[in-house]
């Protein structure tokens, strides 16, 4: 079972990468240079300080901002799904706000707060917001309306409603709106870090680009793949902790019909 | 403790609006025990909630313990008729069970102990780790009846609780709840379709007209207050209650055929 398991998941990526080492073996050209090189650079490049100087900071500013905007997001969300007059009142900005694409706020932001470290972590800010905040008020306001008849007849309010309700009956959205705003935040901690910066993963990339260490630059692209893929595995950990029940719920519904 | 005048309820929608009880008034002493009859649809529901304090009525006015409602009151618990829906799908059985009491604030020690006597008092002292939905609908019931009682309300207010549950089962339930009532001398309004289940648990039955309602009849049951599955329902005073209520619902609903 297990066996199976770990080869229908690694069973391609494992093709690939073996026909990329076997295609690209021989290879003179400069710009596309063997796998085997690639993984030199790979080793030598990002195993020494490179992990501390420029590995560390994307992450801790990826992670500084994914966070402030899920909570963010969260405490906005459910005051407006939890106010009908509110969300009349912001939904047009909202959705105006969501519409606009990430990467050109980073001009915006570099504006207002400069290119130092704020700059990129508003800017990661800025686009993880949108899709956890809407989100989280459609799972506020979608709350079962006999779920919330049983909590005002028993008396559950204050911080045990919204912990043992809202947050719950939501988070189904929220951990949706979590997940697509966890991959827009890679996207921007890489973009944020080619504009103005002097360290960090997106900013490597583009120094050994323009320094023709082609290479080196592959094995960065190849270390920003490995890091989502990270990210996304411990995400679904997360989600199998938080959200159990609701897929169990689904699982039984479905077996039902 | 339960005093209900002249209460009138409309739901005004879009375009359409919907009399759902016309003028109803009755009330209910301490401690009695109450069924409530009705064909479907004549605002059985729509009493309870307003009741509840979960529905602001059109007209009239409706007073639990003296007090008029305008939201929830105190020490008041329903059983909801879609009781599946009623009972948090994140939270464990015994979870559902003590989260009332959570709000109550009582002490760990005390919520553990509730929650352990109210599942035993149903029949599910085992399914405690279990979620809702890993139950049968006649388990979840259960749940919420042991949610209910476990809060140790002054006033129950139950809507058609053994829709989904076997003959045996409930059968079983309903001496339960003849025994709760007995034991935390609770005011309870009991609302179901079934007239044999009025009759055997109530010491009244009260029966609503179709929609928009009224009370049409209001019955004293004087059966002796050991009931018995077996011989109380064998009972010609049984059956004759039966037959009177029975009765009463044939004319209305008679009534309301003939144009
Ligand atoms: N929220 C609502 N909006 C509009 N109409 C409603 C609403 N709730 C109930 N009604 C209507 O009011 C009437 C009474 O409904 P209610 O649910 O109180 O009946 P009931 O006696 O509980 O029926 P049943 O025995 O089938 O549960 C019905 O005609 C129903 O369609
Ligand atoms: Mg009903």
């Amino acid at each position: 079972m297990i066996v199976r398991r770990t080869v229908a998941l690694l069973g391609l990526p494992a093709v690939l990468v073996a026909a990329w080492w076997v295609a690209s073996a021989g290879s003179t050209d400069f710009y596309r240079p063997p796998l085997a090189r690639i993984l030199a650079a790979f080793r030598d490049t990002w195993f020494g300080r490179r992990l501390l100087d420029d590995v560390a900071p994307s992450l801790a500013r990826l992670a500084v901002g994914y966070t402030v905007a899920l909570c963010a997001g969260i405490a906005i969300g459910v005051a407006i799904g939890a106010s009908p007059r509110l969300r009349a009142l912001t939904e047009p900005v909202l959705e105006f706000l969501r519409a606009i694409p990430p990467p050109v706020l980073v001009p915006v932001v570099i504006l207002v707060a400069g290119i130092g470290d704020l700059m990129k972590v508003l800017v990661i800010v800025s686009g993880c917001l949108w899709p956890v905040l809407l989100n989280t008020v459609e799972g506020v306001r979608a709350i079962d309306p006999t779920l919330a008849d049983t909590a005002r007849v028993y008396h559950i309010g204050g911080t045990l409603r919204l912990r043992r309700l809202v947050l719950r009956a939501a988070s189904p959205q929220i951990v949706t709106g979590a997940r697509q705003a966890l991959s827009i935040g890679i996207i921007l901690m890489v973009i944020s870090e080619m504009f103005a910066a002097s360290s960090g993963l997106g900013f490597t990339v583009v120094q050994f680009q323009r320094s023709f260490a082609i290479p080196e630059m592959w094995s960065g692209v190849l270390l920003l793949g490995l890091l989502g893929v990270l990210l996304s595995l411990g995400f679904r950990a997360v989600e199998a902790r938080v959200l159990g029940w609701y897929h169990g719920l689904r699982a039984v519904a479905r077996g039902s019909r | 403790m339960l005093d209900v005048a002249g209460l009138r309820k409309v739901y005004e929608g879009q375009g359409h609006r919907v009399e759902a009880i016309a003028d109803l008034t009755f009330r209910v002493g301490t401690g009695e025990f109450a069924c409530l009859v009705g064909p479907s649809g004549c605002g059985k529901t729509t009493l309870l909630r307003c009741l509840a304090g979960l529905l602001a009525p059109t007209a009239g006015m409706v007073r639990v313990d003296g007090v008029p409602v305008a939201g929830p009151p105190p020490e008041l618990a329903v059983v909801f008729q879609e009781y599946g829906r009623s009972l948090f799908p994140w939270l464990r059985v015994r979870e559902n069970v003590e989260l009332p009491l959570r709000a109550k604030g009582l002490p760990k020690a005390r919520r553990q102990s509730i929650v352990d006597d109210a599942l035993a008092a149903v029949g599910l002292a085992d399914a405690g780790r279990a979620y809702p939905w890993q139950l049968s609908g006649g388990m979840q019931q259960r749940v919420a009846i042991a949610r209910a009682v476990g809060y140790h309300p002054r006033v129950l207010l139950m809507d058609e609780p053994f829709a989904a549950v076997d003959a045996q089962t409930r059968a079983d339930l309903e001496d339960l709840i003849r025994d709760v009532w007995r034991r935390l001398s609770v005011t309870l309004l009991f609302v179901t379709h079934d007239i044999d289940e009025a009759v055997y648990l109530g010491q009244r039955v009260i029966v609503l007209s179709a929609a928009p309602s009224t009370v049409d009849a209001d019955l004293a049951v004087d059966l002796p207050d050991e009931r018995d599955q077996l011989s109380t329902r064998a009972d010609p005073r049984f059956t004759d209650l039966r037959t009177q209520v029975w009765s009463r619902i044939k004319r209305t609903t008679a009534l309301e055929a003939s144009p």
